[in-house]
């Protein structure tokens, strides 16, 4: 990679033509053989029960129903656990969570197959469930044995501080809310192989499952995906949709599709951890932590599914940006009866960060100082203070200049006293400001998965044929990537032809996660590319009788010196002297290692940055609030394009403010969930953005690591930004207390949360001076 | 003149779908029938937007196009309708629509499941309005969700369509189209399939002769609620009597003391007449529901289904309003006041309905009403407080105050209202009359907000009430 150049090019998502017309095809959007057969799938009614029996009777007879399959049907592995076991795709006795898959049906039209599901006799012996953290906690119900991890003697720290204080955060769950539901379309072929169309973010995993289902080797099946309408890792696990939908196939014999109503889809569907943290820290005068306890629990559902590096995510992140000499954390994975809690961007880093955040927070406002001066006295700096809690050496901290550069170019100190003023004059209205720094790790924790292949073709007439492992999921990384190969080709971008991912054109791929996507699948396309490359130019080499020149790739021509060689008759001329024009990929990230036991090592091959501030005024009346302005400044490293790079900062931030503030789930008592639909779960909508929104890409970012493009990754981080959001709101209402008295206020900061908040401390003072 | 058959136009062509199933959706027979796929079902209840599509509707010699949520629209309400779907935009030699092609530029689309809807809803904006500033783009959006974008893009796609020339395809063809619509105007239609059958009379008289001669059925009168039977519950609604074909159903009539407005009145319309009269029913009608909902969402409707947070119904309340119901052979005037019985019951008999609703015109009156909820735009209230005071030398003369989301039928607070009355306008007034609202209401709690912070809520809005009356300000956020 010696002569390569960098891409930097605004350009629309790949796909934005077929967006806006209606042409770009989703899964439940192919167009149908006409044997095709339609599923619906039945659901557990209890949370927590023994199935005594399942009477299938009048499912049998309703109208249009052509198959059903149940436990019985499955011939291998009854189970969709990515990593351990604990999901079956039916349960045999016992059903662990409300909407719990129990049978399918397959009808004419889906319409009659969702009738049908609704007329099971389903008989239960009812168990008590446990839902919550805190039921969990005090059964001792975990998934695996409480984990701690310490660094230096922090209950020696905290006992010799200055000051100390302890308490209780929680961080809310949230549903994915991707717009395209779970969705699958499965044709058998010949010798029992299966085509698999997917909305997927792991069509490998989804190969393999539903090979296990069958007891049938990967090689039988194909799983294919376009596009998905949204994952946000919502689709990095849930692999039930894709093998009820083949197995409905395998028993019908025809082709099926399967798609989740809105409501199914929530209701049986895994979300994101909820966190709960009980802290107790010893810090100076300057607010600098000395000593950190924390116990962190997450509410992991009823199995394991990725839960274990969620919670790792979460320990990783524990300091954010911030050095903390002596901690100790540990970590309770509870096991309850709702869906099992899954991936969801930001993978636990965020609930670790906004723990810290919280403590950072309640440190500044104990001291009665600027929250923004406790956070800058904390961050990791360049040549000391630069080794986290886990023994990584931070070698590309940009947070300091992120930081104070924003700092200035949103004017924060002027504001915060501006703000201060405001809140003296108006008793009805209060407004409140934060400013939050963001560092994330790069890399999946789980060191294999690291890996990524491409398959890159040139066909005789000179167009380029590009596949990876990665899918397009809304983030533009076949865009990004085709970006890449055709600048490293030298030609233009439209001879650089985009097509679906296919295990059977790259295998053994890793879910598109962690926002490595393009990161690893770039990489590999790259790879591939330069082995054709290092074909075509020995050929030339040869042919032409050039030596000791450098071959670049430049408006659709080879140049050697001064030599140029059109890349389209220079193709078929290397056809017809019979060189390979195609070539696969490979890509491993280097220099990472994690030791998970020892809980050291290198895990990440780099860190994103980026901060943002936020103002919010809030009716006290009612705990409405409105996001008035928020500046964001984040670092992408060089981005390929910077367009869809903004496009990531801006609706990870809206993703992040809806998780903070607006998007409650609840459960009732018997695990039955309440919110299941968009009149119930309500996710950021138009008039919920900022007012006013200044995002920047910070001009000197950079990547240290030779990642493709010297670009930083802007999947999920950007995510972390809207951690200011809650702590503005949190700053309004510490203002009815004259910023006497620190705010109880738990995630999100629903505008019910924020009136009790600010209730609680009016009564607080009332307290006070009836004394 | 009956007709068993539903007729529109897709874009500039006649169709005909002879003796349709009543209960299928409009997005269901693009999707399986036309088989064109751009239109996404998101939620089947209208509250994603991802199945927007635009109806082209004759009025006054001129098409209005509106956006509407095909997933609970049925597929005979498309009867006499140009039905505009994303693929149509696309012109024939394959140019994107001016709202396409900003969509495009501005980076509208991530994972594009939602961009089609999105399309639609500015599509509409486009063709019914001379320019678009934030207020006009954010509400023509408010009822299509993103996940992705975080929506910035697309309001500055909306934004530079002010830059656009005007004149689209559409524009060109629009007087074919009003000849094509004059040639398929619509009928009475009486369908029966199956076990299933549908009414869409043209006027009151033959809507009287259907009533006289069916006992069993149900009225549809936007459906944003009926339709979710069908949708969510996966029941069928075996007869169903539309009420929005009836002209003589939408009207507004305005005279010195009351506005009447007939029952099948969009709430769209309504709520830029009542807007002079009443500010803030305007704004909590903004709050109502999207677009897509006040664009089919009836008056009417929203009175017959009495659900306790219908948000009209304690606005209404505390006006006073009267309700003029209608039988084949009957005309009476119910106070709104003594319409709720229970959850979702009214007097309302079987054989009637509703044919108008009169609201006092109060000159003198300070009329204020608020809508809580957890998000600003489409979200159903918490509370919605509604108040109307004679005042008179800092006097209280009358209050009436009624509430949504406190009790199993929307409320009026008649015990907080009485230690208002003829109580001087301070401070002490409204501390103490908070109170008795804990003796009108009895909210619950649920996922919207707990019985504590309703109640809060309630006792804070009428705070809200004496302060803005007080300082002449308002003190909100919103």
């Amino acid at each position: 990679m010696s002569k390569e150049t960098y891409v930097e090019e605004i350009r629309p998502h790949d796909s934005a033509y077929k967006h806006v017309s209606g042409y770009a095809e989703y899964t439940d959007d192919i167009n149908e053989p006409k044997n095709t057969i339609h599923g619906a799938i039945g659901l557990s009614k209890k949370a927590h029960a023994i199935i005594k029996k399942i009477d299938l009777t009048e499912v049998q007879k309703s109208e249009g129903v052509i198959s059903i399959v149940t436990q019985s049907d499955i011939p291998g592995r009854n189970d969709v656990g990515p990593v351990f076991d604990g999901d079956p795709i039916f349960p045999k006795k016992k059903v662990e969570f409300y909407g719990q898959p129990l049978f399918a049906v397959a009808a004419t039209t889906t319409e009659l197959a969702r009738k049908a599901v609704l007329k099971a006799k389903v008989t239960y012996k009812d168990l008590k469930p446990v839902i919550t953290i805190k039921d969990a906690l005090n059964k001792k119900q975990f998934l695996f044995k409480p984990r701690k991890i310490k660094k230096g003697n922090p209950s020696k720290k905290i006992k010799n501080s200055k000051n100390y204080i302890k308490g209780n955060f929680t961080t809310g769950s949230q549903e994915h809310f991707y717009l395209e539901g779970q969705a699958a379309f499965v044709i058998p072929k010949e010798d029992d192989n299966f085509l698999v169309y997917s909305s997927t973010q792991h069509p490998s995993e989804t190969q393999q499952l539903i090979a296990k289902m069958f007891g049938q080797k990967s090689n039988s099946i194909s799983v294919e995906v376009r596009r998905i309408g949204g994952g946000f890792g919502g689709k990095e696990t849930n692999f039930m949709t894709a093998c009820i939908c083949a197995l409905l196939a395998k028993k019908s014999g025809k082709p099926v599709k399967l798609r989740l109503d809105r409501d199914d889809d929530i209701i049986l569907t895994g979300k994101r951890h909820e966190f709960l943290s009980q802290y107790e820290v010893g810090f100076n005068d300057d607010g600098i932590i000395e000593g950190l306890k924390i116990n962190l629990s997450s509410n992991c559902g009823m199995s394991p599914d990725l839960s274990a590096a969620i919670n790792e995510r979460a320990l990783l992140h524990i300091d954010n940006a911030y050095y903390i000499s002596d901690i100790e954390v540990i970590n309770n994975l509870c096991r309850t009866n709702i869906p099992t809690s899954t991936a969801f961007r930001g993978f636990g880093g965020n609930q670790g960060m906004m723990a810290i955040e919280n403590i950072i927070d309640n440190i500044s406002r104990y001291l009665k100082k600027d929250p923004m001066e406790i956070r800058k006295n904390n961050f990791y700096q360049k040549e000391k203070k630069n080794v986290t809690h886990y023994g990584m050496t931070i070698e590309d901290n940009v947070i300091n200049e992120i930081f104070k550069n924003l700092e200035n170019k949103s004017n924060y100190k002027k504001r915060y006293l501006d703000i201060r003023k405001f809140n003296e004059k108006n008793k009805f209205k209060k407004k409140g400001i934060a400013i939050t720094p963001v560092k994330f790790g790069i890399s999946f924790t789980t060191i294999h998965l690291n890996q990524a292949g491409a398959l890159v073709h040139i066909y005789t007439d000179g167009s380029v044929y590009l596949n990876h492992g990665g899918i397009e999921m809304g983030q533009g990384t076949h865009t990004k990537i085709a970006q890449l190969v055709a600048n490293s080709f030298g030609l233009p971008y439209n001879l650089v032809h985009i097509s679906s991912t296919n295990t059977s054109k790259v295998p053994n791929t890793s879910a598109s996660a962690a926002s490595s996507t393009t990161d690893l699948n770039g990489a590999a396309a790259l790879n591939a590319v330069k082995k054709i490359k290092l074909n075509l130019e020995k050929f030339i080499k040869k042919k032409y009788k050039i030596y000791n020149q450098e071959a670049v790739y430049k408006d659709q021509h080879i140049i050697f010196g001064n030599r140029q060689f059109e890349f389209k008759s220079i193709i078929q001329e290397a056809y017809l002297n019979r060189i390979s024009l195609s070539s696969s990929g490979f890509y491993s990230t280097p220099k990472i290692n994690f030791d998970k036991k020892k809980f050291r090592g290198r895990p990440f091959y780099y860190f994103c940055y980026g901060a943002a501030v936020s103002e919010v005024t809030v009716d006290t009346l009612t705990g409405e609030n409105v996001l008035e302005r928020v500046d964001i400044l984040h670092d992408a490293g060089k981005p390929i394009n910077p367009a869809l790079e903004l496009g990531q900062i801006e609706g990870g931030f809206v993703q992040g403010q809806g998780w903070l503030t607006i998007e409650e789930l609840n459960w009732k008592s018997n695990g039955q969930i309440t919110t299941f639909s968009p009149s119930t779960y309500k996710i950021p909508a138009v008039s919920d953005i900022p007012k006013k929104f200044n995002v920047e890409i910070f001009k000197k970012g950079f990547n240290k690591e030779k990642v493709v493009n010297k670009a930083k990754t802007t999947g999920e981080p950007p995510l972390m930004l809207a951690m200011s959001v809650f702590y503005a709101i949190k700053d309004a209402v510490a203002s009815i207390g004259n910023y006497q008295i620190v705010p109880e206020l738990n995630a999100p900061a629903t505008a019910e949360r924020i009136l009790m908040s600010i209730n609680k401390i009016k009564n607080k003072i009332k307290n006070q001076n009836g004394r | 003149m009956i007709s068993n058959s539903v007729k529109f136009l897709l874009n500039d062509k006649i169709l005909e779908i002879k003796n349709p199933d009543p209960n299928q959706t409009i997005l269901n027979y693009i999707r399986t029938e036309l088989k064109k796929t751009g239109t996404k079902e998101g939620c089947s209840e209208g509250g994603c937007g991802a199945c927007t599509i635009v109806l082209g509707e004759l009025i006054n010699n001129k098409i209005k196009y509106n956006s509407i949520n095909s997933c609970i629209s049925f597929v005979p309400s498309l009867n006499g309708k140009q039905l505009l779907i994303v693929e149509d935009l696309v012109s024939k030699d394959g140019k994107l629509h001016p709202v396409q092609d900003a969509m495009v530029r501005f980076h509208g689309s991530q994972c594009g499941f939602c961009t089609p809807g999105f399309v639609m809803s500015l599509f509409s904006m486009f063709k019914n309005n001379k320019s678009f500033n934030n207020e006009l783009i954010t509400e023509s959006i408010s009822g299509n969700l993103c996940r992705c974008t975080g929506y910035r893009p697309i309001i500055d796609a909306a934004k530079s369509l002010n830059k656009i020339n005007r004149k689209d395809e559409f524009s060109k063809n629009e007087n074919k189209i009003i000849k094509l619509l004059k040639k398929i105007k619509s009928k009475n239609i009486y369908i029966k399939k199956d076990d299933k059958v549908y009414f869409s009379p043209k006027n009151i008289k033959d809507l009287k002769n259907i009533i006289k001669n069916n006992s069993k059925f149900n009225f549809l009168a936007g459906g944003t609620d009926l339709s979710l039977k069908v949708t969510k519950e996966r029941k069928d609604i075996l007869s169903i009597i539309d009420l929005k074909e009836i002209k003589e159903l939408d009207f507004i009539k305005v005279n010195k003391n009351y506005m009447e407005i007939g029952a099948a009145t969009p709430l769209i319309k309504f709520e830029d007449e009542i807007k002079k009269y009443y500010p803030d029913f305007y704004s909590v009608l903004k709050r109502y529901g999207s677009v897509q909902i006040r664009n089919v969402g009836t008056i009417g409707g929203n009175i017959a289904t009495a659900s306790p947070i219908g948000d009209t119904l304690p606005i209404l309340l505390s006006l006073n309003a009267e309700v003029l119901i209608e039988s084949f052979n009957q005309k009476k005037v119910l106070p709104i006041n003594n319409f709720f019985i229970d959850y979702r019951k009214t007097k309302l008999k079987k054989n009637e309905f509703i044919r108008s609703i009169k609201i006092p015109l109060f000159k003198k009156n300070i009329f204020k009403a608020f809508k809580v909820s957890k998000r600003f735009d489409d979200d159903i209230s918490s509370v919605c407080g509604s108040f109307n005071f004679e005042i008179n030398k800092n006097k209280i003369k009358e209050a009436f105050i009624a509430f949504g989301g406190m009790a199993a039928v929307p409320k009026r607070a008649k015990a907080c209202e009485k230690i208002l009355k003829n109580k001087p306008l301070t401070i002490n007034t409204f501390d103490k009359a908070k109170n008795y609202l804990e003796k009108d209401l009895s909210p619950i709690g649920d996922m919207r907000a707990s019985k504590e912070y309703r109640l809060e809520i309630a006792k804070n809005l009428l705070m809200k009430c004496f302060i803005e009356i007080n300082s002449n300000k308002l003190t909100r956020v919103n």
